[in-house]
């Protein structure tokens, strides 16, 4: 073979290779070329609608919770927290992602205990979302975080959280698990106490989380909710609920409630409900009726109690004077019905209007509402006590007070109904007539301050997010509830129904510097089923202590007493006698300067 | 210097090692190629490390979690490219048996000790690093290939059936059993399948059983695709990307939204939001999309032209590779760079079905980087035994006066000049 020939052939196949080379290394060029194309189609020429759609899938918005504002009320001077909030940790589980849920659950218990197999059970349920356990600290959260388990997380998760315990706890009210003011303060306000969230609309990762360097995220912060200050007095707050305790204890009743304001701006210091509980733990309350302020939520039948406001009407029509007597037959019959007085009081015989308080006649009483008609028992004396009752004292209207419960009685109808005379009489001396511990204290308030009805509050100023204070002043409902004179008798009678009745009551001494008033109450309690209890009442006392002024009204209810004698006397009255003495020692009440 | 004297000191230069098997002399290798790589690799680096974040908090690692990994991986793709690149390329015909051994027990060992990630086995665990067989295959087949293809060419029986075609045939078979079947890994196929076509078209295997070669293919890739709902779904998505964004075609969608929104001149380095959690594997398979994303249109033009350069740096060394053994080394190594690239970036752009393939350089992976940095270190080395021009010589030992090589070449002039540069 030539080598010519030898050589050409396979150099020709070289040529070939290579040109074969190119050919493909050709359409490797072609091929980039056509993504250049494509690419500069797909980000440039389309660019916006891939943009559109890449913040539809990034972009998310979000809410940010505002932090509920605190609740604080006074200490002496100073002003106190009462309700905080705290940071806790939610511990859940996406079942999804849980790859063993056995050894998960093991290893989650032993940071917060509980039951392994309910933890097992939780995270093999069909959801992304089971919460596991609630209320874990800082420290365990961390202790699950560096678990690095898949599908388990925790979150934070705002609190309530009560400095003081259970401390005027039906007055505040919880906050329940889904974030609502339950009860309380804290339902009334609820919107202000909420606040208003804020909005983050961000680009986020894929399971939501924010991406913090973002120039398109849009940041709206939450106003946080407002703070709240109530004219709860801290410590008088505590004396009310122990010697409320003590002389429900003392008297054997469960349940009782009592209260402390200010006649002359309406601001209540201390309100006091047993039995009660801790707001921090209201899931484990049984019985719902602990949440409830009955102060100013149950409407009760007061008794002799309405006794003071019955006077001061009779008195302020001039319908009697206070230097009027009367000849008291002992018992009246109206309507078929008889009203009789207890028997202390001694059967028939001539009384004056100041013994209609201190021997609580009921005759006394039903003789005042005759007064009012001219001598009898008609229209004109029901309508004029109707009108003292619901426009004066303000009954049947709700207080007004800054609570979410609060509810309002029914007054009697003075021109409609059947029996009216009898219905009439029996509210003169209280019963027929349901009020709230906070309305009789409200319109003893109006009567003893000379006559001006302050609606009753619990909230002495809010502080808004930027800090804006709004101080909530005396509110004047009704001026001349009575005239002056009047408020000075029935102030004056009042004490000399504790001058009377102080061993009655436990006290160990009246103390002449102070004005010290009241009046007992030993309601017959309503039967469902008709007419009253034989053998059941309830124990009320209104009263106040003062020295030129009166500083302080006192409301107390003992419901149902386990004790011999009159419920107002021996069960309410020794609690109003502890307050009273409880106020002179701390709370330094004046005394009279002559 | 005249031009003619520069010539002829040249070829003066070369004749003596054109007589010895077409072996040149060594000479300096082919920096642009290592520069190329280098800056490939940075890209890389950097994309890992501004997404190592967005990837750790996805899988709850820290950080720098990936980037460490990735500067790891780095390290030892330095070490194998120095070490393979230090090798002299007719060694490799020796380590052509051990290489195809260690695949196979690869392969093997992939099924039996593999971990399975959506149906497919790939990885196997060694200690902490995971190791991908496939790369390990691509490989030896292009060691082997190169080998049995420049010995059929010598003997002239490239056409034959029996001493070509057959083996060919059945070393197809092979792979398509291991990849496919026991792997599920067409991607990696289709590379493999790739470096075959490549590296038989360009030995000169007949044009008609190339044509052939391809209707098999597609047969065996309907095949594929016909036995595997999940290869059915995969081109559903493929063909009707933005039916079923939230289902199906997810990551088909993803992808493009990542592209599409770069815009012009992207986002910004730390601004990719694709990465965090929207684009699966947007460290490996779709690194692409979330530079693209970064960098926009004028970074995806950079990158795809740097893959360009590279292209044509291994296409320079192959034209003028000594012989034609070393010539269908960097053949096998171009087919597997390219087409990895191309089915890679085409799935990210939507052009070519999904195929859960690496970027070469770029995409964040150990095996990867250190099977891709041992194949440009085989180019490298290769390079420094290149001609000065395009190396049309069979290894017979022929002159370059011989003038049916010069035929249709026109740079044989240039050398001189682009030596100096």
């Amino acid at each position: 073979m030539p080598p010519q020939q030898s050589q050409s052939k396979p150099a020709g196949k070289s040529a070939n290779a290579l040109l074969r080379a190119k050919m493909w290394y050709v359409i490797l060029l072609v091929i980039c070329a056509i993504f250049l194309v494509r690419l500069f189609y797909l980000q440039v020429i389309r660019h916006e609608y891939y943009r559109t759609t890449a913040l539809q899938g990034q972009f998310k918005e979000y809410e940010i919770p505002p932090e509920r504002g605190i609740i604080e009320a006074h200490n002496g001077n100073q002003v106190i927290p009462i309700v905080l909030n705290e940071t806790k940790y939610t511990l859940f589980a996406d079942p999804k992602f849980i790859e063993n849920s056995a050894d998960a659950s093991t290893q989650v218990q032993k940071i917060v205990g509980g039951d392994v197999s309910e933890y097992e059970k939780l995270m093999k349920l069909d959801t992304r979302y089971a919460i596991l356990k609630k209320k874990l600290t800082k420290a365990q959260s961390e202790d699950i975080e560096k678990l690095e388990l898949k599908g388990i997380g925790t979150r934070k998760a705002s609190y309530r959280t009560y400095p003081q315990g259970s401390l005027a706890a039906q007055v505040l009210g919880f906050v329940n698990d889904e974030g609502q003011g339950t009860y309380g303060i804290e339902q009334y306000f609820d919107d202000r106490l909420k606040g208003k969230p804020g909005e983050l609309k961000a680009i986020t990762d894929a399971r939501g989380v924010p991406l913090v360097a973002n120039d398109d995220n849009v940041v709206k912060n939450p106003e946080q909710g407002q703070r709240v200050v109530l004219t709860i007095d801290v410590s008088m707050q505590k004396y009310l609920e122990d010697l409320l305790k003590k002389g429900l204890d003392r008297a054997r009743s469960k349940t009782g409630s009592a209260l402390i304001m200010d006649p002359e701006t309406g601001a209540i210091k201390a309100m006091a409900n047993f039995p009660t509980y801790n707001p921090s733990e209201f899931a484990e309350v049984k019985d719902a009726r602990a949440f409830n302020n009955a102060t100013v939520s149950e409407p009760l039948e007061v008794g002799s109690v309405m006794k003071p406001l019955t006077l001061a009407a009779a008195l302020d029509q001039g319908a009697v004077t206070k230097n009027s007597s009367y000849a008291d037959p002992g018992r009246f019959e109206v309507d078929d019905a008889i009203i009789t007085n207890v028997a202390e009081a001694g059967g028939p015989g001539h009384k004056t209007v100041r013994d209609i308080l201190e021997q609580s006649l009921n005759t006394g009483a039903t003789w005042l509402l005759m007064q009012m008609g001219g001598g009898k028992i008609n229209e004109t004396a029901r309508v004029k006590w109707h009108t003292y009752m619901t426009d004066h004292y303000r009954f049947g209207k709700k207080t007004g007070i800054e609570q979410s419960q609060e509810v309002s009685s029914s007054v009697p109808d003075p021109k409609d109904g059947y029996g009216l005379n009898i219905k009439f009489a029996n509210t003169a001396f209280g019963q027929g007539i349901s009020n709230t511990p906070l309305q009789m204290g409200a319109a003893l308030s109006s009567v003893v301050n000379g006559g001006t009805y302050y609606r009753p509050r619990l909230i002495d100023k809010t502080i808004d997010h930027d800090g804006t204070e709004t101080i909530i002043k005396p509110e004047v409902l009704k001026q001349n509830v009575v005239k002056p004179e009047t408020s000075k008798t029935i102030t004056e009678f009042m004490q000399g129904v504790v001058r009377r009745n102080y061993l009655v009551y436990g006290m160990k001494q009246v103390r002449p510097q102070y004005k010290i008033g009241g009046k007992t109450g030993t309601a017959q309690i309503a039967n469902p089923a008709g007419g009253y209890y034989d053998d059941k009442f309830n124990g009320t006392f209104t009263g106040f202590i003062g020295g030129d002024k009166i500083q302080y009204v006192i409301v107390i209810r003992v419901n149902e007493p386990g004790i011999a004698g009159y419920a107002g006397s021996k069960a309410a009255g020794p609690i109003f006698a502890d307050v009273s003495e409880m106020l002179i020692n701390n709370f330094n009440v004046l005394p009279k300067s002559r | 210097m005249s031009m003619s004297a520069n010539l002829l000191k040249a070829r003066d230069r070369r004749r003596p090692l054109s007589s010895e098997g077409g072996l040149q002399r060594r000479h300096r290798p082919d920096f642009v190629l290592l520069i190329i790589s280098a800056i490939l690799l940075a890209i890389g680096l950097i994309v890992v490390f501004s997404i190592s974040p967005a990837l750790g908090a996805q899988k709850n690692v820290s950080e720098s979690y990936f980037v460490n990994k990735q500067l790891g991986a780095i390290l030892l793709g330095i070490i194998s490219f120095a070490v393979v690149s230090n090798v002299p390329p007719k060694f490799w015909r020796k380590l052509e048996i051990p290489l195809l051994v260690g695949a196979c027990i690869a392969s093997i060992a992939v099924r039996v000790f593999g971990e399975e990630i959506n149906g497919a086995y790939r990885w196997i665990q060694v200690g902490g690093l995971s190791f991908q067989a496939a790369e390990l295959i691509k490989m030896a087949l292009i060691v082997w290939l190169a080998g049995f293809l420049s010995d059929r060419k010598r003997a002239g029986t490239l056409g034959s059936w029996k001493e070509t075609t057959k083996p060919l045939l059945i070393a197809f078979g092979l792979i398509g059993a291991i990849v496919v079947v026991l792997q599920s890994d067409l991607g990696s196929a289709a590379v493999m399948i790739a470096i075959m076509g490549a590296m038989a078209f360009v030995a000169g295997f007949p044009l008609k059983k190339v044509a052939l070669a391809i209707a098999v293919i597609l047969v065996a890739v309907s095949m594929a695709i016909a036995v595997s709902p999940y290869r059915q779904e995969r081109v559903k998505t493929f063909l009707n990307p933005t039916a079923d964004c939230e289902g199906a075609s997810y990551q088909a969608c993803q992808s493009l939204i990542a592209v599409g929104s770069g815009g012009i001149l992207g986002l910004g380095l730390g601004r990719s939001v694709q990465a965090y959690g929207y684009v699966p594997e947007a460290g490996n398979d779709a690194i692409f999309a979330i530079y693209a994303e970064k960098f926009g249109f004028l970074g995806s033009a950079i990158l795809i032209t740097l893959f360009v350069g590279l292209f044509a740096r291994i296409m320079r060394t192959l034209e003028r590779a000594p012989n034609e053994y070393t010539r269908l080394l960097a053949v096998g190594v171009l087919a597997w760079l390219s087409t990895q690239t191309i089915i890679n970036i085409g799935a990210m752009v939507g052009l070519l079905p999904l195929k859960g393939i690496t970027l070469p350089f770029i995409s964040y992976g150990g095996t990867s980087l250190i099977f891709v940095t041992a194949a440009i270190g085989l180019v490298f080395s290769i390079s420094r035994y290149t001609t000065y021009e395009v190396n049309t010589k069979t290894e017979e030992g022929s002159s370059n006066e011989n003038p049916a090589s010069r035929r249709g070449e026109r740079r044989t002039h240039h050398t001189a000049t682009r030596r100096r540069s």
